[in-house]
């Protein structure tokens, strides 16, 4: 646990009162709450992010290849496509944490396919230049790309494009390297920790499974939430 | 009311076109005209070869043998199109309101012109001269009217068939039938009854005949060509230099654009180079542009996929597709991007990746990759109204490079699996399957089974046997 950088301040009745209600709200971590945070549509996750993603951020969803990043994604970019456009740069050359997402599912998980692009990058840097133009555009309200391995310079032009298009930038990747871990606003590391399924063997079926996102960093609160999701299939194959 | 539409009419004018481009055949030998040439039809026969027994509809062998000697002639449906259009544009010479009612026949609507209706004939003659073609003009109040008086020159309508009216051969075989042959005898009918006896159109036959015809005139609408270009002003062997005389041109095509109302839709760019060169270039937007700013954006992302070897000394820009100006409304279009950003980030994300930014549109189908389509990335407004509510977190199957796999099979069902190293096979925790596959049968058969399986590392993929191979399809993430 880490300690509150409030912890020193003298107390009094208001302010008490002020702390007493936060702690309510965020369960006892110190959040300045975002105005207009973009929900990530999974009201769990929004309490540990103290509202939701901020705007004009770079967000860094991490997990080993089957760690249900794609769905904590997915259903940001759900509630996203709803109001704007959303894009998602592919790189399909990466094998196992790239490869391309499947629109059937995406459209599962409430995405409006007709407002969102999907680009297809065929090396570290095309990823980089397709993110710079959808955010530069500053007609894409989210922007998903893979957490390529990038320098430093790249990352912060990232973010500053982020910042003046207001948009959130999703890195995906196995592990934020030291560059975008430093630069992301926000680091959630994601994992399934129980998969369900609805009997065994050849009558058997997927029916979800349950994510735990774990809030690794946070700009504007104190690290450490864990959200539980339980991503289950509406319709199954 | 006095006379004021200019008929010009061109009989059969599809057949004289072909006979006029065939050289050999003298105007007086009978000929017909068929859609194509290996098993056609006959479209048009001259009079000639109605005489000899050659009907519209006949097989071009009916026709032979029906007209013995008739020649048979091939519509190019094309080439007609592109020598009335021509006419019409010659027609502009004669007044600006020009109808045109197909090919061979069109309307001038002659009010306000100067001279008399013989003269105004004489004009139109003089007009189509060097088409070659039998033109025949009139002048009358009515369209029908100034039609008809084309096949009466003496003035004398009521003694013209009835064919005239365009009725078909049934009906023109029933009033024969009845005597009536002739406009007058037409004419010279009881409204009421008649119309009682041969339908509806039959009023619009007996207000012709009695010279009674209310059809409007509608002018054509006259084709804009947009363009603007730079010759002879020096060269340019530096990107600044041309996009500085791109920006120029832009000003002025838009400058026309806004005078005309409209918006470019397609700007095509022509430039010429030093050594002879000739690059041409296509630009499109996403939503009709009237912007300078925006027209220069676009064309500058497609120049970066193009090099020069020499000096550009001339610029074309021309507005291929005019579009009306103006975004559509819609009561919820608060939020919606702007369009012109989305074109030029949809052009620059093309000139990045080599390929057109897509959209993906799903389906049913039975096989895995064939559940969804892509489509070119087009926003389109108000589709996030039309957007179900979000239905919360659901498994997202990202498709994976298609590899093949090493699976140690229990029972038909899969019990280890290796994805990586040929010595380490991991265990499967959970399996649910198998799906069967049975598609393509068509095209390329596609026989598989399909399973999701659970891997001690906690691996959740989708896998499939094809034959006696196994792949990786998936993972779940």
């Amino acid at each position: 646990m880490i300690a509150s950088p409030l912890a020193s301040v003298p107390e009094n009745s208001t302010f008490a009162a002020l702390k007493a209600e936060l702690d309510a709200r965020a369960g006892g971590r110190i959040i300045a709450s975002v105005a207009d945070a973009l929900s990530s549509g999974l009201p769990e996750l929004d309490q540990a992010l103290g509202g939701g993603y901020a705007p004009g951020t770079l967000v860094s969803l991490e997990g080993a290849g089957c760690s249900g990043r794609t769905a904590v994604l997915a259903a940001t970019l759900a509630g996203v496509t709803r109001t704007g456009l959303a894009a998602i740069v592919e790189a399909p050359f990466a094998g196992g944490d790239g490869g391309r997402f499947y629109p059937p599912d995406l459209a599962r998980s409430g995405i409006v396919l007709e407002r969102t692009l999907f680009a297809q990058a065929n090396s570290a840097i095309e990823i980089a230049r397709c993110a710079d133009v959808l955010m530069r555009s500053k007609a894409f309200a989210a922007v998903a790309m893979p957490a390529a391995s990038l320098r430093a310079t790249v990352w912060s032009r990232l973010c500053g494009l982020a910042q003046k298009s207001g948009a959130v930038l999703f890195a995906l990747g196995r592990d934020a390297g030291n560059e975008l871990g430093y630069f992301a606003s926000t680091r959630i590391r994601c994992g399934i920790n129980h998969v369900v399924w609805h009997h065994n063997g050849v009558l058997g079926e997927l029916c979800g499974y349950e994510i735990d996102a774990r809030v690794l960093k946070h700009r504007r609160a104190s690290p450490g939430a864990v959200a539980h999701l339980h991503a289950a299939a509406a319709e199954i194959q | 009311m006095s006379a004021q539409l200019l008929c010009v009419h061109i009989p059969s004018f599809r057949l004289a076109l072909a006979r006029r481009d065939i050289t050999g055949i003298a105007w007086g030998e009978p000929a017909v005209l068929a859609d194509k040439a290996d098993r056609g039809r006959v479209i048009e026969a001259d009079v000639k070869a109605r005489a000899l027994g050659a009907r519209i509809g006949h097989t071009v062998l009916q026709a032979r043998a029906a007209a013995g000697g008739v020649h048979v002639l091939v519509h190019d449906a094309q080439r007609s199109s592109a020598v009335w259009s021509d006419m019409l544009d010659a027609l502009d010479a004669l007044s600006p309101l020009v109808d045109d009612a197909g090919e061979g026949t069109a309307y001038l609507d002659m009010r306000g012109i100067g001279g008399a209706p013989q003269e105004w004939g004489r004009h139109a003659h003089d007009a189509l001269r060097d088409f070659e073609l039998p033109v025949h003009c009139a002048v009358a109040e009515n369209k029908f009217m100034a039609l008809a008086l084309t096949y009466a020159p003496d003035g004398n309508t009521g003694a013209l068939p009835v064919e005239v009216l365009a009725v078909d051969t049934q009906t023109a075989e029933r009033l024969h039938l009845l005597g009536v042959h002739t406009l007058g005898d037409l004419a010279a009918l009881p409204h009421g009854p008649f119309v009682r006896r041969f339908g509806k159109a039959a009023a619009q036959w007996h207000d012709r005949a009695r010279g009674i015809d209310p059809t409007p005139f509608r002018p054509r609408p006259h084709e804009l060509h947009i363009d603007a270009a730079a010759y002879g002003e020096g060269s340019a062997d530096q990107a600044e230099q041309v996009l500085f005389a791109l920006r120029i041109l832009a000003e002025r095509v838009c400058s026309d654009l806004e005078r005309a109302g409209r918006a470019a839709g397609m700007v095509h760019l022509t430039f010429e180079c030093e050594n002879g060169d000739v690059h041409e270039l296509d630009a499109g937007f996403s939503e009709p542009a009237g912007e300078a700013r925006i027209i220069l954006d676009v064309v500058r992302v497609k120049l970066e996929g193009l090099q020069f070897n020499a000096p550009v000394s001339g610029l074309r820009m021309q507005v291929v597709r005019l579009e009306e100006r103006g975004a559509p409304a819609t009561l919820f279009a608060q939020n919606e991007p702007d369009p012109q950003a989305v074109a030029v980030a949809l052009a620059r994300l093309q000139a990045v990746t080599g390929t057109v930014p897509h959209r993906a549109r799903t389906r049913r189908a039975t096989c895995l990759e064939e559940r969804f389509v892509y489509d070119p990335f087009v926003p389109r407004p108000g589709a996030a109204q039309r957007a179900p509510s979000p239905s919360g977190i659901a498994p997202q199957l990202r498709l994976l490079m298609v590899r093949e796999i090493g699976v140690n099979v229990r029972g038909n069902m899969p019990v280890r699996v290796c994805l990586h190293d040929e010595q380490y096979y991991q265990r499967v925790v959970e399996c649910a399957g198998p799906w069967r596959v049975d598609d393509g049968w068509f095209d390329t058969p596609i026989e598989r089974d399909e399973y999701d399986v659970l891997l001690d590392d906690g691996m959740l993929c989708r896998i499939y046997r094809q034959g006696s191979h196994w792949y990786l399809r998936g993972a779940y993430d």
